[in-house]
């Protein structure tokens, strides 16, 4: 093993033809990725404070707009969307336990007057607040006509409200501050090293794939005898499969940026990424109903294979070139 | 700020050097030993305090008292003590991850053993057989299946009940259902105060409470034995010439990336967020680890220690005989003295931070109550546990680099396999 170590060392610094750039990787990704967030997380809340029936075409597109420009950025699980409760204030998912409808319930049951006030609505469980608290309040029918209307109403315009002012913040932190902690590398204690900084991107990109592959398409297949539909991601809104794709883009992206400069590397995982991506398109299945039977289970068993291939090459081919591993992740525990 | 890799390549190759050189003064194999000899030491707590655990479920069974259902719980919350402390041998042993589930599964719908207020509910989406109640039905049809429970038995419970449906909420064995049958639902929510199961739910004949004590004592006891006879499983792997040992020691290199994968792993992604973080976001009593028994604090705390003796290779068994050797910490310190400081600093803030929650609770102020929404003080209490642990996990990280570990977690993707394979 030291042997094989030790030849990899060599090789590079014979070989060094490779380079990343952090200042790219936060203006051209991080920074625009949260930018779209913050604007369109606003015009979400702008909507619901104007128009807060569930069926409103305005607010359902400001809705999937800003859904998109999370699940785009969402594997960017490090610094300003661990403060707090932040991310997952945006979206608690999955919910092994229906968390969510209950807590929405909860709140609507007792007129909560946490609802009235943005910062006592920051204190709500994490479960009735975000995209996936606001699915329900958009699209399933035991939540768009609940009684009494005007708290309904209410509640959904405060769970709009609270995601853009968590969007905001995370922009916010990331412009003021801790962008200038990744550029500045090796000059701070949070990152004492480049390889530490393009450990939290490399790692941002592993955990993502993995909690796409595990539990966006691993949830609703379940097992061969027993097929969980039910537990596809956002399947009320239509988006199970739009989330999956997005996940992708937004991966691939940040992989590109990684291995700008490795052209062998990079052409290896954009054909991948290619692969995955058009198995998805052909897939003509949004909320994954058809892993219960053969046919549509296999197809997106093979999907799933798609995209562990491109984990595989991530850490194959991109993580020796970057001489850094993965790190730890939320997906680590059971 | 375009970086070549020149420099980065260069430190690596120092790097490596530096550590093969020293690495010969801390050998990974006395390394490796003294971990598997902490690990087997361990679950041999395990098993004693787990036997202890079962004399005292016979006991209550033959004779049900106010008395004997206490001296049951106690032997519980002590079997408790050794057993936390192994969690840490889960990830990266994947052994002991495959079978762990058997023991410690949670959280779990304990509507499928017994009786539960009417406010827990019934069958859910998620699983139908959260309410299917075993101890009540004697049959009952499971996955299309007849299932004939009249006689309750170890064998019935791991491979019939055990995660029933393909539904890890559906633990049927191991700690959390024996607590479960010792101390009953907690209906406190946010308030102080665990189950309260009376005695009486195990006397047999006309003064038995909750239906069905027969049962309910037969449950309990198979639930022990199971528990007891995995444990005896679990040390053989561990003794000379188990598996757990031989696999982690045949390569030296892969056993320290393994010691270290369960110290990160357990630290941030179950400990500091699914267990702590999560019930906290949650606001949600439930989602506290030992629920029925309110033991949640040490579940915690002894989790924590367990991660704090793998890297300093020691362990005080519950007789108090201190097993000692060589460690991570002096592999660290032999390349890097003071990033071993430094993690040696983070597990100590991290033991203070939990044992600042323990002593809450132990003072009266129950987990239940720390996660309450607006409960501020609860919060910064559970915060301060879950900064520690996500502070000494990236310590770990820079531990694992140090050690020149980086590429080991790709063990088995084609790097390691075929090294020439990456530049093809």
């Amino acid at each position: 093993m030291r042997l094989i170590a030790a030849c990899f060392a060599l090789v590079f610094t014979a070989v060094p033809t490779f380079a990343y750039d952090i200042d790219r990787i936060i203006d051209e990704h991080v920074l625009p990725g949260f930018g779209r967030l913050a604007a369109n997380a606003e015009v979400l809340d702008q909507r619901a404070q104007e128009d807060c029936s569930a069926t409103s075409p305005g607010l359902r597109e400001a809705y999937n707009d800003a859904f998109d420009s999370w699940v785009r950025i969402s594997h960017l699980r490090f610094g300003p969307t661990e403060t707090g409760d932040r991310a997952f204030a945006l979206a608690f998912w999955p919910d092994t336990k229906g968390f969510t409808p209950r807590e929405l319930t909860t709140l609507i049951e007792a007129r909560d007057p946490a609802a009235d006030s943005e910062e006592d609505f920051s204190h709500v469980s994490i479960a009735g607040r975000g995209f996936y608290a606001l699915e329900f309040l958009l699209y399933d029918p035991q939540f768009m006509d609940a009684e009494p209307e005007e708290y309904r109403c209410k509640l959904l315009q405060a769970v709009a409200r609270d995601i853009s002012a968590t969007a905001q913040a995370i922009l916010d932190d990331w412009q003021n501050g801790y962008a200038d902690l990744l550029r500045n590398a090796g000059e701070n204690d949070i990152y004492r090293s480049e390889e530490e900084a393009v450990r939290a991107f490399f790692g941002s990109v592993v955990s993502g794939l993995q909690f796409t592959s595990d539990t966006r398409l691993g949830r609703p297949l379940g097992s061969f005898e027993r097929p969980r539909p039910n537990r596809a991601e956002a399947r009320r809104s239509n988006r199970s499969a739009r989330n999956v794709l997005l996940s992708l883009e937004g991966t691939r992206d940040l992989v590109r940026l990684l291995a700008d400069g490795a052209p062998n590397v990079e052409a290896e995982l954009d054909t991948a990424y290619d692969r995955a991506l058009d198995r998805l398109a052909g897939l003509e299945d949004p909320t994954f109903a058809g892993v219960g039977d053969v046919q549509g289970r296999f197809e997106v068993e093979i999907l799933q294979q798609n995209i562990d291939r491109i984990r595989e090459l991530l850490g194959a081919s991109l993580a020796p070139i970057l001489g850094v591993g993965a790190g730890f992740n939320a997906l680590d525990g059971d | 700020m375009r970086h070549l890799k020149y420099a980065a390549s260069a430190t690596a190759l120092t790097l490596g050097l530096a550590s093969t050189g020293l690495a010969q003064d801390v050998s990974k194999d006395a390394i490796l030993e003294n971990y598997a000899d902490i690990a087997a030491a361990e679950y041999g707590d395990s098993l004693a305090t787990a036997k202890a655990l079962q004399a005292a479920v016979e006991t209550l069974i033959a004779e049900p008292s106010a008395d004997t259902l206490q001296a049951a719980k106690e032997a519980w919350l002590s079997a408790r003590v050794p057993y936390q402390q192994t969690e840490v041998f889960r990830f990266g042993n994947a052994i002991v991850d495959d079978w762990e589930g058997k023991v410690n599964a949670w959280p779990l719908d304990e509507g499928l053993i017994d009786y539960v207020d009417s406010s827990y509910g019934g069958p859910t989406d998620e699983n139908e057989f959260a309410a299917l109640n075993v101890i009540a039905n004697p049959t009952f049809t499971l996955s299309g299946e007849e299932v004939d429970a009249t006689e309750i038995t170890p064998e019935l419970i791991s491979d019939t009940l055990h995660e029933a449906d393909g539904i890890e909420a559906n633990v049927a064995s191991g700690y959390h259902a024996i607590e479960f049958l010792l101390w009953g639902q907690d209906l406190y929510g946010h308030e102080a105060g665990n189950g309260d199961r009376a005695y009486t739910d195990y006397l047999q004949g006309d003064d038995c409470t909750g239906g069905n004590c027969d049962r309910r004592a037969a449950y309990l006891k198979a639930a022990t034995d199971l528990l007891v006879s995995d444990l005896e499983w679990i040390v053989t792997q561990w003794e000379d010439g188990g598996e757990a040992r031989t696999s982690l020691t045949a390569n030296p290199d892969a056993g320290i990336s393994a010691m270290l994968t369960g110290m990160g792993s357990l630290s941030y992604g179950e400990q500091a967020g699914e267990r702590m973080r999560l019930g906290l976001m949650l606001n949600d009593p439930e989602e506290e680890h030992d629920c029925f028994s309110d033991n949640t604090h040490n579940s915690h705390y002894y989790d924590g220690l367990g991660i704090q003796n793998v890297y300093l290779g020691e362990y005080k068994s519950v007789d108090g005989t201190e097993i000692s050797g060589p460690s991570l910490s002096d592999l660290v310190a032999a390349t890097d003295p003071d990033l071993d400081a430094e993690l040696k600093l983070k597990l100590a803030e991290t033991m203070r931070a939990l044992a600042q929650i323990k002593a809450s609770a132990e003072a009266g102020f129950a987990y239940d109550q720390m996660l309450e929404r607006g409960n501020v003080a609860g919060e910064m209490l559970v915060m301060g546990g879950v900064n520690g642990l996500i502070a000494q996990t990236k310590t770990i990280e820079r531990v694992v680099s140090a050690l020149g570990l980086d590429q080991i977690e790709f063990e088995g993707s084609d790097s390691l396999d075929n090294p020439s394979a990456v530049f093809q």
